[in-house]
């Protein structure tokens, strides 16, 4: 009995010695590998979703392209709260600005995934791919619009993903060459996709249509711009909601006026770690009242506080002003609410995307506030037409009939102009139609106004923004910077 | 005079009758315990003829001829001699001898005579550890043994500390290896202290024979077992007592507050906040309100034995703490059990086999953190009481989004964490043909963590972080599971009395695996604790899918290794090993690698020309050299995995998808150390004085950083990011001196002293990130990371603007180089490094660094009849500690020193002037980094043994003693506790409020049966 006991101790250490081989240690990882996961309709809607996340990130070019803007300035608590942010805000900023290069990381975030599907798009066929794949193209195509907007020519691939390493060889390609990636791809998807989504925050026709109207009025393709802005007009479900007052409240998210919004959520966490992580619209806590205590409004970091010059670019009787501009002292005193003055303090809040009570105010609270972000709304493709067919002298009288439109609701009179006074009455409808939802910075750079109205802007540097200094040497220093940085 | 002459008298008596044979009975006792001492060696000098004692400890030799002399020598024991000269029944005590060269240490694998030691090995025996009475075992090695450095990570009861063995030799994770007899402890919370017989610490090449888990350093814990032939011995023992706060930081009182208040307000243009200062008084001392004096106790119950071929042990333990934050809030209560066998089926053929079962419980508070609880003690406004006049807790308004009424705070926290955890270890080994020996052993561990956290509705204020506004409840279930299995031959042999060989094979295969589940529900019926479950909640919802939050895990490690060991005539020392580990943590370039090691020694003092010097009774001299791993990197590094974050909102619903993760490194490996030591340990004026001195020079290479890699690759998208790539070295060289004292002076004195310095100097050699460095930890709210790992600074050195005292004038402005053009009179002078007539991130330097110069421990102990006096105090110098526990806002409380501001030309050069208005007083400058140097009493204690009123009662021992533990700290350092740190490598030594270490006052009482 002993002796066969002892055997088998002796044999289990022999066998220890021979048999463990090193397969032991081959152990297939818990997540799946990205070379062969698309096998199913399931792994490419799932990974359609990830393709949309990057747009929650898309609140700091909405609020930068404000702040940018003569409509606010940056304030927060002091001159050096977000540095990058107060930089840009008084056009002194630079390629090392911390911001800039998060917009430039987070939109490549977002190309790659979507060129992720792209890149596996023949995998596998199913009944409804050209849907998947269109919102793919379409949020492929968003994103490079912003990097476009921003930065210029830029690197570029498409249906696939950049390659570690591949940074070292691509130079930037011409923007004209991004533009045409970016019709294609919206052709596309309006071509693919139908006017009623499944869920609410999918992309539509609608919002395909009216992204490419918006990228030809960028180029001054004012032609095309107002065929696929009319067709979205004349066919499309949207219309003006009859009370602007509701529009931007949370209970009101994706109403008739709706093209395309960015969808926010207040029911997961988030920190300052990762901003790009939260599910909710970060903006909005920023652009809060300091230490507001009150009804209706929760408390935010007073940042993008308008100015005294765009609360006087509204006219008289204009009803949209109390919905976009929140005048803090005349609240207080009739409210007896409390608040701190930040940085910059001008008596003015951002009314449309601040902080609301009623939410979860899932920590941290400041970030995560429910509200979408109205990317696309049917005013701006309205007041986008009138533009186009006005700068492109195809019929001022239509242009007139759809800026009147967004007049009327706003319980103004019609405008009646012709010309360049038309073209100067639209511009001044979109300044204050669209105060505060972070357009006007890029408006008045494409209609090469910025210098005139921008305090600090020098024409032929400030159109773009400067590649990312880091971003440059990354690639192994190759890339000429943009002009004046 | 009398007596002389009798005892001449009688000293002739007995010479006379030299020719006479008695026969000699006995009694052979431990001389400190009393206990019997079975199987001692009696032997009658220069014949063969002797005996053994037996249970009770007695013996009986019969024939011995008068005068002849008796040896007594037992394992452990010093020996003793003792003249015959009658037949009258002897005691004989012995002593013990702790610090015998016979004493074994255990160097993994296997056990060596310290005498033959070639390595860095240090051991704390189970007295140190009953003398201090840790609830954790670290505590046991700070400032016990040289090179070990501990870092408390916080006071709170149960709190976990960070072990670095000779200085912080990597960014990433730094904890040592810790085997508990074999099996891989990754907490220690869950051993009791008092169940260890010995503590061995592995600190140079010597640790090699875990390969690629050596690097850290390796501990090797010996749990408490019984003894062949001992008697059935039950010990008990039981302390309790109280804990306390060592300090609060002076803040302003009401008055003060109140006036400083308006002062900041009117140099910011605002109108005065409290007008009616007069009636404030001193207010509310929020840290009063907070700390408690808190209870602790502790039971222990130790049963052990052996018959003449097994040994047994059982033992129980239950441990209670408040903390002195919140009192029971704050608790941490742990119960152990625990038994070990050991049985001889033959004399070759022998089993072990051993279990350890702990249940703890502990109770957490938000602490180390902004926004934690001791940082709103501090930055409380102090004219707001703890309730308004409805009953409610204050509202803490306008004091910051982080900064609530602490009380409230306290009140509205539930967090427990409970672990039931299982450890084993079984063992068979087999001698055969007399050399050889086979062994395995298996080692398993088994724990379960279950968390639960409730929030419950909860307005602090308006716009509070911690504001809830729908209950939550989040409940975690986590598995952990291990073991590791060794198989190991040896052979051992000595040839000719002169060469010793032993070799030893072994391969080890380990496995860990874990899975993470977790629920979250919401709207709990009552916003009542009591209601608090998944069961009842609303919205159930897994909590798997957030962020980064892989819910399984599976890794091994496949090793083989060598090692062999030669002497000759036992003071020639040679020993080398090798071993090959294998993991799945490497990529599939790197899956495989070779530690090698080897150390040299020589015994001087056995050489002849030393051999009877009279001075010097040993003297060795030792080197050591190896190639040592680091495998605490991530798992799956080397393959692009869709383990991103991918969520977003549809229909008003969050959903989540499949995304790209971390850019992938398929050429991803381990940490490489190479580690280098020369040392001496002596022993001289018979025995009384020992000295071990090392020094040693270690560099890791191949540590793992995180490039910053271009943002084209997509690395910004959330849960995506660079890879991880080995690109960082860094340098410890160090000093290590150990000095000990022993002497029984008389019988009833006996005195030990011991006294430890350890010196290193860390640098980091390079880092091949862009830039060079990885920076770290955080400061204030918004500002860069304060610390960095760089090249030729020590890794996590503080970096930050250097200041020249306060700008006192206008003209001083205009004359110097303002920040930027909001600079006044009174606000901090910062220097323009490079002369470049702008103050900007060019002009930061080093401003101090988290690592102590040196660290020492100094022990002491008397003990004089019955009564045991003992006491222990270590010391830091040179690490520095930034202060970032004031939030800074215009109705925050401050500390004190902002008594001493400045008010005026003249007023202050150090402290800048207050205003609510924009200052850059509060970017992170050397006015916020402190001298963290510091000496603490940490241990006293006074014992006194009964052993007269025992005689009649079965009782062996009875001792009463008191001790107080950490009694008090001499330090510059302005917070609560200059060890204050996250142990982290890269933003450590930042204090955010640290819980501080509670000074404790017990009472207690060891009985033995």
């Amino acid at each position: 009995m002993k002796q066969i006991k002892i055997n088998s101790i002796v044999i289990l250490a022999l066998i220890m010695f021979s048999s463990c081989g090193d397969d032991f240690i081959d152990v297939d990882p818990q997540d799946p590998s990205s070379d062969t996961f698309f096998n199913s309709e399931e792994d490419y809607q799932s990974a359609l979703i990830s393709a949309y996340d990057p747009l929650h990130s898309t609140y700091l070019n909405v609020m930068l392209g404000e702040i940018a803007s003569d409509n606010t300035l940056a304030g927060g608590e002091s001159a050096t709260d977000v540095p990058g942010i107060q930089e840009i805000d008084d056009m002194i900023h630079t390629s090392t600005n911390s911001q800039l290069r998060d917009i430039w990381g987070w939109m490549y975030g977002g190309v790659n995934r979507a060129n992720f599907i792209m890149e596996f798009q023949d995998n596998i066929e199913f009944s409804g791919k050209n849907a998947v794949l269109a919102q793919a193209r379409f949020l492929r195509a968003y994103y490079y619009f912003e990097l476009v907007k921003w930065f210029g020519d830029i690197p570029f691939v498409v249906d696939r993903r950049f390659v570690l390493g591949e940074e070292f060889t691509l130079d930037r390609t011409p923007k004209a060459t991004v533009y045409e990636q970016i019709e294609d791809d919206l052709i596309y998807a309006a071509g693919n996709l139908t006017y009623s989504a499944s869920e609410a925050g999918r992309v539509t026709k609608g919002a395909a249509q009216a992204l490419l109207g918006k990228v030809y009025l960028y180029q001054d393709k004012f032609s095309e711009a107002a065929t696929v802005l009319e067709d979205v007009i004349a066919n499309g479900p949207y219309d003006l909601l009859e009370d602007y007052s509701t529009m931007f409240e949370n209970d009101n998210e994706n109403n008739i006026e709706s093209v395309f919004e960015v969808q926010y959520s207040d029911g997961e966490g988030a920190g300052f770690e990762c901003l790009q992580c939260s599910e909710g619209n970060v903006a909005v806590g920023f652009n809060g009242i300091r230490n507001y205590t009150g009804p209706l409004f929760d408390s935010g970091f007073s940042f993008n506080v308008p100015t005294q010059e765009v609360v006087d670019a509204f006219e008289d009787g204009d009803m949209r002003l109390e919905t976009a501009i929140l005048d803090i002292d005349a609240w207080a005193s009739d409210t007896g609410a409390t608040f701190a003055t930040g940085f910059e303090h001008t008596g003015y809040f951002n009314r449309k995307y601040i902080s609301r009570q009623g939410d979860l105010n899932t920590g941290d609270a400041n970030l995560t506030n429910p509200n979408n972000y109205r990317a696309i709304r049917f005013a701006d493709v309205l007041l986008m037409a009138a533009e186009a067919l006005n700068r492109g002298g195809l019929g001022d009288m239509q242009a007139q009939v759809y800026l009147n439109r967004v007049r009327d609701r706003a319980n103004l009179p019609d405008t009646n102009v012709t010309g360049t006074n038309l073209t100067n009455a639209i511009y001044k409808e979109r300044r204050v139609e669209l105060v505060g939802e972070g357009h006007h910075f890029f408006d008045l750079v494409r209609t090469g106004r910025a210098s005139v109205e921008i305090d600090g802007f020098q024409s032929g540097k400030h159109e773009l923004f400067p590649i990312p200094l880091i971003e440059i040497q990354l690639a192994g220093n190759r890339w000429d910077q943009n002009p004046g940085y | 005079m009398t007596t002389k002459l009798l005892s001449l008298l009688f000293l002739l008596f007995t010479s006379l009758t030299f020719a006479q044979d008695v026969t000699v009975e006995g009694t052979v006792v431990d001389q400190t315990t009393g206990q019997p001492i079975p199987g001692v060696n009696v032997l009658v000098k220069d014949t063969a003829k002797g005996a053994s004692t037996d249970f009770d400890g007695n013996f009986s030799i019969s024939s011995v001829p008068i005068n002849s002399t008796l040896v007594f020598s037992y394992i452990g024991y010093k020996n003793l001699e003792y003249v015959v000269t009658n037949d009258n029944p002897i005691n004989i005590s012995l002593i013990e001898d702790a610090e015998s060269l016979d004493e074994v240490v255990v160097i993994g694998y296997g056990t060596q005579r310290k005498k033959e030691t070639t390595g860095a090995v240090s051991v704390v025996s189970s007295e140190t550890i009953e003398n201090l009475k840790p609830t954790r075992v670290e505590q046991a090695l700070q400032g016990q043994v040289a090179g070990v450095n501990i870092s408390s990570n916080s006071g709170s009861p149960g709190a976990s500390s960070t072990i670095s063995i000779r200085g912080v030799s990597t960014n990433g994770d730094s904890r040592p290896l810790i085997l508990v007899d074999g099996n891989v402890i990754e907490d220690l919370s869950t051993i009791n202290p008092s169940d260890i017989e010995s503590i061995n610490v592995l600190k140079d090449a010597t640790a090699g024979i875990y390969g690629v888990r050596a690097a850290n350093g390796v501990i090797l814990i010996t749990t408490k077992s019984g003894r062949k032939e001992m008697p059935l011995t039950v010990e008990y023992s039981a302390y309790g007592g109280f804990q306390e706060t060592t300090r609060k930081i002076p803040v302003l009182n009401g008055t003060e507050y109140a006036l400083l208040v308006n002062e900041a307000f009117a140099a910011g243009g605002q109108g005065p906040q409290f007008i009616d200062v007069a009636s404030i008084g001193v207010g509310t001392d929020w840290q009063d309100k907070i700390f408690e004096t808190a209870p602790m106790f502790n039971h222990s119950i130790t049963i052990k034995g052996g018959k003449e071929k097994s040994t047994y042990a059982f033992g129980s333990s239950y441990l209670s703490q408040d903390g002195i934050v919140g009192g029971n809030r704050s608790n941490f209560s742990r119960f152990t059990k625990r038994g070990n066998y050991t049985l001889d089926f033959l004399d070759n053929f022998k089993f072990n086999v051993g279990l350890i079962h702990t249940h703890t419980n502990k109770r957490n508070l938000s602490e180390s953190a902004l926004g934690s609880i001791l940082f709103n003690a501090l930055n409380m406004d102090p004219t707001k009481s703890v309730r308004d006049n409805t009953g409610a807790y204050t509202i803490a308004e306008g004091l910051g989004n982080e900064v609530i009424n602490p009380l409230a705070q306290l009140n509205g926290t539930f967090d427990r964490t409970k672990v039931n955890k299982l450890s084993g270890n079984a063992g068979l080994s087999y001698n055969f043909l007399e050399h050889f020996t086979v062994q395995t052993n298996i080692q398993a561990n088994y724990a379960e963590v279950k968390g639960k956290v409730f929030r419950p509705i909860a307005n602090f204020g308006s716009g509070k972080v911690f504001n809830i506004d729908r209950s939550e409840v989040i409940e975690t279930f986590n598995i952990f599971r291990d073991y590791t299995f060794d198989a190991l031959f040896k052979y051992e042999r000595v040839f000719n009395d002169t060469h010793d060989v032993k070799v030893l094979l072994g391969a080890s295969v380990f496995q860990t695996t874990g899975i993470f589940t977790g629920n979250r529900g919401f709207d709990i019926e009552g916003n009542r604790v009591e209601n608090a479950s998944i069961e009842l909640a609303q919205d159930v919802e897994s909590i798997n899918q957030e962020i980064g939050f892989d819910p399984r895990f599976d890794s091994r490690l496949l090793s083989y290794f060598s090692r062999v060991q030669y002497n000759y005539k036992g003071k020639y020392l040679l020993s080398a090993v090798i071993r090959r580990d294998g993991s799945t943590r490497f990529g599939p370039d790197n899956r495989f690698g070779y530690f090698p090691s080897g150390s040299v020694g020589w015994i001087i003092s056995d050489e002849d020309f030393l051999s009877n010097n009279n001075t010097i009774d040993f003297l060795k001299i030792r080197a050591s050299y190896g190639i040592l791993g680091n495998d605490r990197i991530a798992d799956f590094g080397f393959v692009s995995l869709l383990d991103g974050e991918g969520t977003y909102v549809f229909d008003d619903n969050i959903i989540s998808g499949a995304a790209l993760g971390p850019v992938a490194n398929p050429e991803i490996r381990w940490e490489k150390q190479k580690t280098f030591d020369i040392g001496i340990d002596i022993k001289f004026l018979d025995n009384k004085f020992d000295i071990t001195a090392d020094y040693f020079k270690k560099t890791t290479e191949d540590l793992l950083v995180v490039p910053q890699v271009s943002g084209i690759l997509g690395v910004g998208a959330p849960g995506a990011g660079p890879p991880v790539v080995n690109g960082g070295e860094v340098e410890n060289k160090g000093f290590e001196f150990a000095i000990g004292y022993t002497n029984q002076i008389t019988d009833d004195l006996k005195l030990s002293v011991r006294y430890n310095v350890t010196a290193i100097d860390n640098e980091v050699l390079s880092v091949n990130t862009e830039g060079g460095f990885i920076a770290g930890g955080s400061f204030g709210v918004g500002q860069d990371p304060p610390s960095r790992m760089e090249a030729g600074y020590p890794i996590g050195y503080f970096r930050g603007f250097q200041t020249d005292g306060i700008y006192q004038t206008q003209a001083e402005i205009d004359a110097g180089t303002p920040i930027n053009g909001q600079v006044l009179p009174g606000d901090i002078r910062f220097v323009d490094i490079n002369d470049d007539g702008i103050i900007d991130d060019d002009d930061k330097v080093y401003l101090g660094d988290p690592i102590p110069d040196a660290t020492m421990g100094l022990n002491l102990s008397i003990d004089y009849k019955n009564f045991d006096f003992s006491t222990y105090a270590f010391a830091s110098i040179g690490n520095e500690i930034v202060r970032n526990y004031e939030r800074n806002q215009p109705l925050t409380n401050r500390s004190v020193t902002y008594l001493d501001r400045w008010t005026g030309p003249g007023t202050s050069n150090s402290n800048p002037r207050v205003t609510t208005g924009a200052t850059s007083n509060g970017l992170f400058s050397d006015y916020f980094v402190e001298d963290g140097s510091f000496v603490r009493l940490q241990n006293v204690q006074i014992g006194f043994t009964f052993n007269k009123l025992l005689e009649n009662s079965k009782l062996d021992k009875l001792r009463v003693y008191v001790s107080a533990s950490n009694v008090f700290t001499l330090t510059k350092y302005r917070g609560y506790d200059p060890t204050a740190s996250t142990g982290a490598p890269i933003g450590g030594g930042i204090d955010q409020g640290f819980y501080p270490s509670p000074r404790t006052f017990l009472l207690g009482v060891n009985l033995k049966f």
